[in-house]
Formats: C-alpha cells, structure tokens, sequence
C-alpha cells in the first residue's frame, strides 16, 4: 500500500503541472482586464493600459507564465491583484471556512444519512422506508438558496437562535463557538447530499442482503441486527466510501451557492468572486489547491478501499 | 442495577453541555461596532485612482481632502481653512489647518498635500481634468499650497471636494513612491475620523476610531463641519445575497445594509423594524453612442431617431420598480440641483415609434445591425436595455443584443470596431465637468467642435450663473448629437436598524458614520 500511495502522490506533479497550463491558457482566453475592472467605468483605455503595464499584465503570455511557474515552484502563488496579500494566505483564509463546512456538513450526512439509510434498508418495503425515501427525494429536490434562506427567516430572523451569515475565523474572539455561523449552512448543504447517501445506503444494503454469506450468517441463527451491521452494513459502506470522498471535495470547491447565501468566506465564493474580477493569480492558486484536493482525496478513498475490502489489491 | 456517574463522566457532560450552549447562544455585539452590509468588496480603497462608490463609501471615514460637500453640496473647507485667488483667476492660495494628524502620528503639512496632489494629478481619475490646466502645485509655507493655473478654471474647487476619484491627503511619504497601481493597504494612512485596521478578503473591512482626531470646526452640515467618531469599529461585510442582506439586519446581525432592490422597498418601509434610507444623490442609466466608428459615428440624424424611438417610464417601471425610487428626468442633474436645466430634454423619452422610423430612413438607415452591448452584473442596465431593444425593433430597427459580463464589456467597449451602443450608469457628480461624457477619452469618444468650444467656455469660467447658463447650452448640444442617451434618474436605497441614531433621512452621495451612534 505505502509504495502505491508514493506513486500516487508522485502524479501529483505532472498533473498539477498540466492543470495550471490548461487554467492558464483559459483565464486568459476569457475576454477581460483586472485593471479595467480596479479602474471603474470612467477609466479610459489608456489609464487601463498604464495600469496593466505597472501590474506586468502586459508582457507576453508565454512570459508571464514562466514567472508565475517558476515562482509557484518556490512555494509561492504570487499576489492577488485586488487584495494585494500573498495567494497563498488568501486561499488559506477561504480553506479554513470551506473544510469546517465540509467538515460540519459530513457530520450531518453520517448523522443522519446513514442511520436512515440503514433503517430503510431494514425495512425495505414498510411504511418506514416509504417515509425516508420520500423524505430523501424532498431532501433532494430543494434548491439549496431556497432552503437557506427559510433556515435563516426561521432560525435567526425569528427565533434567533442561530447567526444569519458571515464566518468569523476560529482563530478570531469567539473561538470554537463561532462554529455556530456553520450550523444552518451546514443543514442546508447536507441536505441534497445526505438524501444522496441514504439511496446509496439503502441501495447498497440491498444488494448485499442478497448475498450467499448473508444468508449463511442468518442461517446460522445470528441475531438479525449483528447481520445487519456486521455483515450487511460494513460491505455496503465499500460501495458507499468512493462516495463520501467525492461528496467531501465537492463540498469544499463548489458550495458556491450555500457561501453566498449565507455569506461564507469559503473557497467555491473566492474563485467565483476571481473570476469576476478577473484575479488571475487567485484563480490560478486556488484551481491548482482544488486538483490537488481531488488528486488526493481520490488516493484517500484508494486506500480507503482497500482497507474496508481486502480483495482489492493496490499496485 | 446501578449507574456510576464518574468524574470524567461528568466532565464530559459539562464539555457537551458547554459546546451546544455556545454554539447556540445569541450573537452579541457591543453597541460600539457598526455592522455594515456590503453588496461586495471593492477593488482598493485607494481614493486617487479608483472611482469605486463602494470604495469611497468605505474610505471617506479614513481619507479626507482639502475641501467636502456641505447638505446643498456646496464646496466647503475640510482640510483647508480657505483660500484666496488672483484677479486673474490663475494663482490659488490656499491655507490648511495646522492641527491636522495622519493616522500614523504624523502632522500634516503643505509638503504632504502638495505630494497628495500631484500624484493625483499624474495618475488620479479625475486628476487629469484639473491638471490639464495646473502649471505648478507648490508649498508656499508650512501650511499654504499654491496652484498656479494656465488659465483660469471654474470647477477646481468641485474637483477638489470630490473624493470618490478624488484628491484624498496622505502623507508625503506613501505619496512620492506611489504610481498607477492604487496603493496597498498597509498604506491605507488618512487623516478621517476612523483609521484602517484590517481588510479579510470575503469577510471585511474593519475600520477603528483615530483617538487623535482633529475635526474640523462648525456644526455638521452634510459631510462638512464637525466629525465625531462614536462607534470603536465599523466593519464593512461583503454580503453578495440581497435577501441575506436584509434578513441579516432583521435578525440584528447587521444595522445597515446597501443596494436594496425596488421590489421590497413598500414592504420595508411598512416595516417597523427596519428604516429605509434613499441615496439623495441618484444614479442614472447612460446608452453611450460610438463616435469613433460604425453606423452612428457621425451620423446624428440617425441617433437622433433612437432616441425619439425610446420612452424611458416603461424601462424604468420595469427595472426599478416603485415611482419613489426613479424619476423620468432628462436633466442630467436631479431637480433642486443648481445644475438642473430642462434644456433639451423635449428629446428625452418621445418613444414614438412611426416618428423614428421615418427620421431613421431620413437619416439613410439600411436596416444594418446595430450592436449593444449590455452586462448583467448590474440587473437595472439588462432590463433597461431589453425594453429599449423591443421599442426600437418597432420602429424597424435591427438591434444585436450582446450580453456580457462587466469586465468585458468593459474591454469590448474601448474596441470602437466591437460595437455601437453600451450600456453603463453613472453616479451623482457635484459638477458636470465630472460627468463621463464630458471626457473625450471615455468609450464613445465625443469630441466633435461644439462640445470643444462649449467645453472650453464651460471650464473657463468661473462666474456661476455664466457657468450654469454654459451648461445648458452643453446638454442641449448632448440632446441634439446625442452621444449618449440619459435612460431616467434611479433612487437607490439602503435599510437601517432602527437602534442607530444620527443618520439623515436620506444620503447625500455615499453613507457617513461620523455623528452616528447607537
């Protein structure tokens, strides 16, 4: 396994390399100028043009991405144009909210999407599984902005029990307890998600309850809740693993519609935001963090895989 | 059988008990921060160059210039106490207080404005227009600048009280290294009310209290006169969702909050938990013709016959919504202004379609498409724009609607060969030297003979009433060559938290802080 996980990780670098050639070449074939953008309306083209200069926007393309490999090979993203601070403390800033999110939100899906999952397998057919899996299809359905915003009329327009928006770091006066800013947009983001889970879970857990080893385990007169989470559920989880890994990458790159409903300062708003403006070093740091996110993410559910089931074989 | 509850037991229980009570515990927020709810973050702060409403909204508690805008926007002294001009009108003496300090403890003198000025001057956005006519900017002693003119130049004053664009102080020292590039915010060193603390990309922009203040003397009178600073912070927090902005202030996580739309403006107004604030100073919509090439370059008939094609209420009715909130004003300057003529503006909103028709065959109009470029960052310019597209297909035109984002229109927009109208809006302006079409460089490039000479009359001068008399000859030459289509004058609004005290009934240009405490 470790071998295998050393290959992988060695990948890394080629790909990372040909995904910042690709979001290189198409930032750039987007029509646009930061300068333009920083100016305001009233800019002409030649103060645009003064300003591009002075931030080196307007060197040879070829050039300007030797500059910025050379200097990404060094550790460093360059500068975000419209923030002036490091791309890497800009990326880092945004990932502290996107991982908690992602984070908070897996919680809610184990929480709650596998129990349900579970239990609608278990009764499969009765009025139980009826219930959930029609619950998971509302889950599913709701448009995720639509279902913030009554989280937030409810719980901090009228009760107020919960904050509306925004995310103030952990790091910052309040400490853990600003994970509440999380809570409803936690809720929200888990919802479509979880309903995703509870059909697999369901649907997994089937499949496997028809399984020859199953029915040995129940002929041999084990208590039906040992087959259900001993020989059902574990061998369900492997078909549902690959899963959870691709939900968690998903969760921090494009919660783009959750972070800016609730105002969250996570990864999926910042690259938006990027695009809009035309930040290009922001752009470029944060699609390279995102690769490498799934680049890893994916050996993780790899190794994952083989742990949960060992007829898989790493090489 | 019996439960042992052990100490660790117990320990955890607390550890749990405290984690869901903190996590669930109401939001607390001294009343000596203001929460200020953004639509967005603005590029930089950097006044000189920027011209950013939002920037300025923000950096007019930090930056201060020599002079500022009474409530009858008016010039008036902030940083300077006054000045003298020669009697040929081309040498202006102006005096500075003396006990005036920069956020970072230093005094500020003539040294650090005449620096101020001249990078302005170079690079600002609006600096251009005065300096155009500026031989020389010198210190003339400690605390007395010197501007000697080419010619004589009527709205020096204007330009100098405009801060959104506009000549901010800072100290001479950020001043002689900076160029183009706005500054960075480690820089950002003012002499306002409130100094910069620190900006969190997506999170915000705090602001603390300068204990150091010196304010001006006089009783408050718009942005001029005392300045108090009650609140320790203001921070300014993007919050891009309109309907987060508002329950956000009903939920008491904000106490105000920007660019509402027209729609809700009935039901917040009935509302008794929530203050509605117009901005005084409207924005409006601005269809720019090109000049340079196309169809319509020097064809004016044939602009003419737009114009008379498009009736404004409809565009406004749709996209803006209530009638407190738009006017169909043809002025470019709102009614009560000093500015406000009715010059011209027969031709505003006719929208007679047979009339057009005619006109534009008159005018030897082939039926070749017309290009109009649009961006749906900004909803009101999108829905404008597509009621203007059908009304002029009725009057036989053949419109090419672009959709596209802001950024590249803008780049589109200083092709002269990608187009023949733009859409775009512009913000209340003291003055109409500072309006965009007024500038021969700005995408549509008017810079025919009449406006050069109307132009030249208009700057010259420095008698108002010959000035105003100049300007409507200007909008009247704007309504006959029409290089560009005013669309009506749009009344943006903002909500407040009931709790805040000081605030007017509505914005002079920007929203302002000094004098405000909850």
């Amino acid at each position: 396994m470790f071998p295998y996980a050393i290959k992988r990780i060695l990948t890394l670098f080629p790909t990372l390399f040909l995904a910042s050639v690709v979001v290189f070449m198409f930032i750039h074939l987007i029509p646009g100028d930061p300068a333009a953008v920083m100016l305001g309306d009233i800019a002409t083209p030649e103060e645009i043009a003064l300003l591009s200069a002075e931030l080196g926007l307007d060197k040879p393309l070829p050039t300007q991405f030797f500059i910025w490999f050379t200097n990404a090979l060094g550790g460093d993203l360059g500068t975000s144009i419209f923030f002036q601070e490091p791309v890497t403390s800009v990326i880092a800033d945004g990932a502290e909210t996107s991982i908690l999110l992602a984070i908070m939100t897996m919680f809610w899906i184990v929480v709650i999407g596998i129990p349900i999952g579970v239990a609608s397998a278990s009764w499969h057919g009765r009025w139980v599984d009826q219930l959930f899996s029609g619950g998971a299809m509302l889950g599913a359905s709701i448009p995720t902005f639509w279902l913030g915003l009554y989280l937030i009329l409810v719980f901090s327009v009228g009760l107020g029990w919960l904050p509306s928006s925004g995310f103030p770091s952990v790091l910052e006066d309040g400490g853990i307890g600003n994970l509440r800013y999380l809570i409803l947009p936690s809720i929200t983001l888990a919802a479509p998600n979880a309903a995703l889970i509870i059909r697999l879970i369901r649907g997994s857990m089937l499949d496997v309850q028809r399984e020859d080893y199953v029915r040995t385990a129940r002929a041999k007169g084990l208590h039906p809740a040992k087959v259900a989470i001993r020989h059902v559920f574990r061998n369900a989880l492997i078909a549902v693993a690959a899963a959870f890994g691709f939900t968690f990458a998903v969760l921090i790159s494009e919660a783009v519609v959750t972070e800016t409903v609730f105002s969250l300062p996570g990864i999926g708003r910042l690259v938006v935001q990027s695009i809009l403006r035309r930040d290009y070093p922001v752009i470029q740091g944060v699609m390279l963090a995102i690769v490498a996110l799934y680049i890893i993410i994916n050996l993780l559910v790899d190794l994952v895989y083989a742990w949960l089931d060992p007829r898989v074989s790493l090489k | 059988m019996t439960h042992l509850t052990t100490p660790t037991t117990k320990r955890w229980r607390f550890a749990w008990l405290f984690a869901v009570f903190s996590l669930f515990s109401t939001v607390t927020w001294a009343d000596t921060t203001l929460r200020y709810a953004t639509v967005g973050e603005p590029p930089s702060l950097d006044q000189h160059v920027l011209t950013s409403d939002l920037a300025t909204t923000i950096a007019h508690h930090m930056f201060e210039g020599l002079y500022t805008f009474d409530s009858s926007n008016s010039p008036a002294p902030l940083l300077a106490t006054g000045e003298t001009i020669s009697n040929n009108g081309k040498t202006i003496v102006i005096s500075l207080r003396d006990d005036v300090k920069f956020h970072n403890g230093e005094h500020m003198t003539s040294a650090d404005v005449v620096a101020s000025l001249n990078r302005w001057g170079e690079h600002g956005a609006r600096g251009g227009l005065l300096f155009s006519n500026v031989e020389s900017v010198a210190a003339s002693g400690d605390y007395e600048v010197t501007i000697q003119l080419s010619a004589p130049f009527g709205p020096w004053k204007n330009l100098l009280a405009f801060i959104n664009g506009g000549p901010a102080i800072y100290p001479a020292s950020i001043m002689n290294d900076a160029g183009k590039e706005p500054i960075p915010p480690d820089h950002y060193i003012g002499t306002g009310p409130y100094r910069f603390n620190e900006w969190k990309p997506n999170r915000h922009v705090e602001l603390v209290r300068y204990d150091n203040y010196s304010s001006p003397a006089g009783d408050a009178d718009g942005y001029s006169g005392s300045r108090v600073a009650e609140f320790d912070t203001i921070r300014f927090m993007p919050v891009p969702d309109v309907g987060t902005r508002v329950s956000g202030l009903k939920a008491g996580d904000y106490d105000y909050a920007e660019s509402i739309p027209g729609d809700l403006f009935d039901d917040l107004n009935s509302d008794p938990g929530v203050r509605t604030i117009l901005n005084g100073g409207p924005i409006f919509g601005l269809v720019f013709m090109n000049s340079k090439e196309g169809p319509l370059m020097t064809n004016f008939a044939l602009r003419r016959a737009i114009q008379t094609a498009t009736d404004k209420v409809p565009a406004l009715q749709v996209s803006i919504g209530p009638d407190k909130l738009w006017r169909a004003n043809g002025s470019f300057m709102p009614a009560g202004n000093i500015w406000y003529t009715e010059s011209g503006t027969d031709h505003f909103s006719q929208g007679d379609a047979e009339a057009a028709r005619q006109m534009a065959a008159d005018a030897g109009y082939d039926g070749a498409p017309i290009k109009f470029m649009v961006s749906t960052n900004y909803a009101f310019h999108y829905d404008q724009a597509v009621v203007f597209t059908r009304q002029l297909a009725q009057a036989g035109f053949n419109i090419d609607l672009q959709v596209y984002d802001w950024a590249t229109l803008i780049q589109k927009r200083a092709q002269p060969d990608q187009w023949d109208l733009f859409f775009t809006h512009h913000g209340f302006v003291p003055d109409p030297i500072l309006i965009s079409v007024m500038n021969d460089n700005y995408p549509g490039w008017w810079t025919t003979s009449e406006k050069a000479e109307l132009k030249a009359k208009f700057t010259a001068s420095s008698d108002p009433a010959e000035r105003i008399a100049i300007w409507s000859e200007i909008q009247a030459a704007i309504y006959h060559q029409v290089p560009t289509m005013k669309t009506g004058d749009v009344y943006t609004y903002n909500i407040a938290s009931p709790d805040l005290k000081g605030l007017s009934e509505q914005t002079l240009i920007w929203p302002h802080f000094w004098n405000v405490s909850k």
